[in-house]
């Protein structure tokens, strides 16, 4: 199966699958979706600063207790689609930007800028011009994605983490 | 070159559809006259193409349109520059009534771009390149990292019918995810028309414009504009002779390989002359390069 990013004019697809497979290789993942509360949405736009609701739906609980989840935030034309690898812990395995349709800026795709995020949790600013470096002629759309990245973090954080203790017990 | 407005507008489309076959990225303007910190990223270049069209004054007809050629290009990913070639038709024809312009006459012919030399009575109709102009946008704040974005830009003009200086400070505000876009520009210029009197008529302007567009649907923004709008009969904002108000919407869309943009403004009632420029004024509003619509539809590709 093919694995790796398609460039092709600045669009960027990777299906859901093929994101499962680059980010928890050789493990099996579960669908465990979740229902976000207007309480929780609420924490999450506040520590994130992103309007645009989560969609509790595309969360998946890898066999080593991981999680990965795909979400969306604005860009400057369409829906910009990622994907976060969480570990156990809530610390950040990688992700991977499944949808991007925009004239440029397609440089967050790139392996190099996606490796900042690595390892950081909800404890960590996850914040542009902080920790997360930004790329010039592409502000908006590192910006969202760095601000949704720290959505996901928070996610685990407010709501995935509960699961992962329950779920031990 | 004799230019019609027919050929004016068939150019632009023939320009535009070539441009379109051959690339594929965009960058944008969501606002009609509003300048944004929108730049282009460094080393990214930009074709735009812009029609305007003035119409209706005080009577008659008054049917004013200017096209603008521009190429935008990014030196560094805040400073933009950018030249244009600027052409117009102008058809105007028993479109004052103010008796200090008309005398005895209950309407004449009139207003920007009619010159002093045309006789009043009969009507005017004038195409051709008026000229090129230069821009620079440099942009000090980022409006999506920062509270509030801020701009300079300059641009001065050679013409036919005038020479110009214009700067201007920009100004933007982001929210909800840098849908909802607040802008405002202070524009100062100052003039020297050709096509009156000497040739050399002193004049400058005061305008400033705010607006507010909104990113209601994938690829798709609306929202409205306003031109506070103030002329003076000196450099330097000495001496003024104008004052009057536009408001009206915007709709742009914008995919990944063009957008466009149109806008209206519409000359409120209340408009005013004074210190001189009284000719210039009746039905409470300005006329002169005004009208009481003004329409203006821009589209830009991206180059590379």
């Amino acid at each position: 199966m093919l694995t790796t990013p398609i460039f092709a004019q600045a669009k960027i697809y990777i299906s859901s699958e093929q994101a499962q497979q680059v980010l928890f290789p050789g493990k099996t993942l579960t669908k465990s979706p979740i229902l976000i509360t207007d309480d929780l949405q609420d924490q999450l736009r506040i520590a994130s600063s992103i309007r645009h609701p989560f969609q509790g739906e595309r969360i998946w609980r890898s066999s080593d207790g991981g999680w990965l989840v795909i979400d969306e935030v604005v860009g400057k034309h369409e829906m910009i689609t990622y994907a976060v690898a969480l570990n156990a812990k809530g610390s950040i395995l990688g992700i991977e930007i499944l949808e991007y349709v925009e004239s440029y800026g397609y440089e967050v795709a790139e392996a190099q800028w996606r490796k900042q995020f690595v390892g950081k949790t909800a404890n960590d600013p996850i914040k542009l011009n902080q920790d997360i470096q930004n790329i010039g002629g592409a502000t908006l759309s590192s910006k969202h994605l760095t601000d949704g990245v720290k959505r996901v973090t928070v996610l685990y954080d407010l709501a995935l983490k509960n699961l992962s203790v329950k779920s031990k017990q | 070159m004799k230019l019609t407005i027919q050929k004016l507008i068939a150019f632009s489309l023939v320009l535009a559809a070539t441009l379109h076959f051959s690339l594929a990225h965009a960058g944008e303007g969501v606002f009609g006259w509003i300048y944004t910190l929108d730049l282009q990223p460094k080393g990214k270049l930009e074709f735009e193409q812009r029609l305007q069209l003035n119409q209706t004054q005080a009577a008659g007809t008054y049917d004013a349109w200017t096209a603008r050629t521009e190429l935008e290009y990014g030196l560094t990913n805040d400073l933009q520059v950018a030249g244009y070639i600027n052409s117009y038709y102008t058809s105007a024809n028993q479109n004052y009534t103010n008796p200090e312009a008309c005398g005895d006459t209950p309407s004449c012919t009139g207003g920007y771009g009619v010159p002093s030399s045309h006789d009043p009575s009969t009507a005017y109709r004038k195409s051709g390149i008026e000229g090129g102009s230069l821009e620079a946008i440099y942009r000090i704040t980022n409006p999506v990292t920062s509270p509030v974005g801020v701009g300079l830009y300059l641009e001065p003009t050679w013409g036919r019918n005038k020479d110009e200086i214009e700067a201007r400070l920009l100004l933007q505000s982001n929210f909800i995810d840098d849908r909802l876009i607040l802008a405002s520009n202070v524009v100062v210029a100052n003039e020297r028309l050709k096509f009156i009197e000497n040739g050399n008529v002193p004049e400058s302007m005061l305008d400033i414009l705010v607006g507010a567009s909104y990113r209601f649907a994938p690829k798709w923004s609306a929202g409205v504009e306003a031109r506070f709008h103030n002329d003076y009969s000196e450099l330097n904002l000495r001496n003024q002779v104008q004052r009057a108000t536009f408001v009206g919407p915007n709709l742009h869309y914008a995919a990944k390989d063009w957008w466009v943009t149109g806008a209206w403004r519409y000359q409120l009632a209340g408009g005013t002359c004074m210190g001189g420029g009284e000719a210039e004024c009746s039905n409470a509003r300005v006329w002169d390069s005004h009208s009481v619509n003004e329409y203006i539809l821009k589209v830009g590709f991206p180059l590379n």
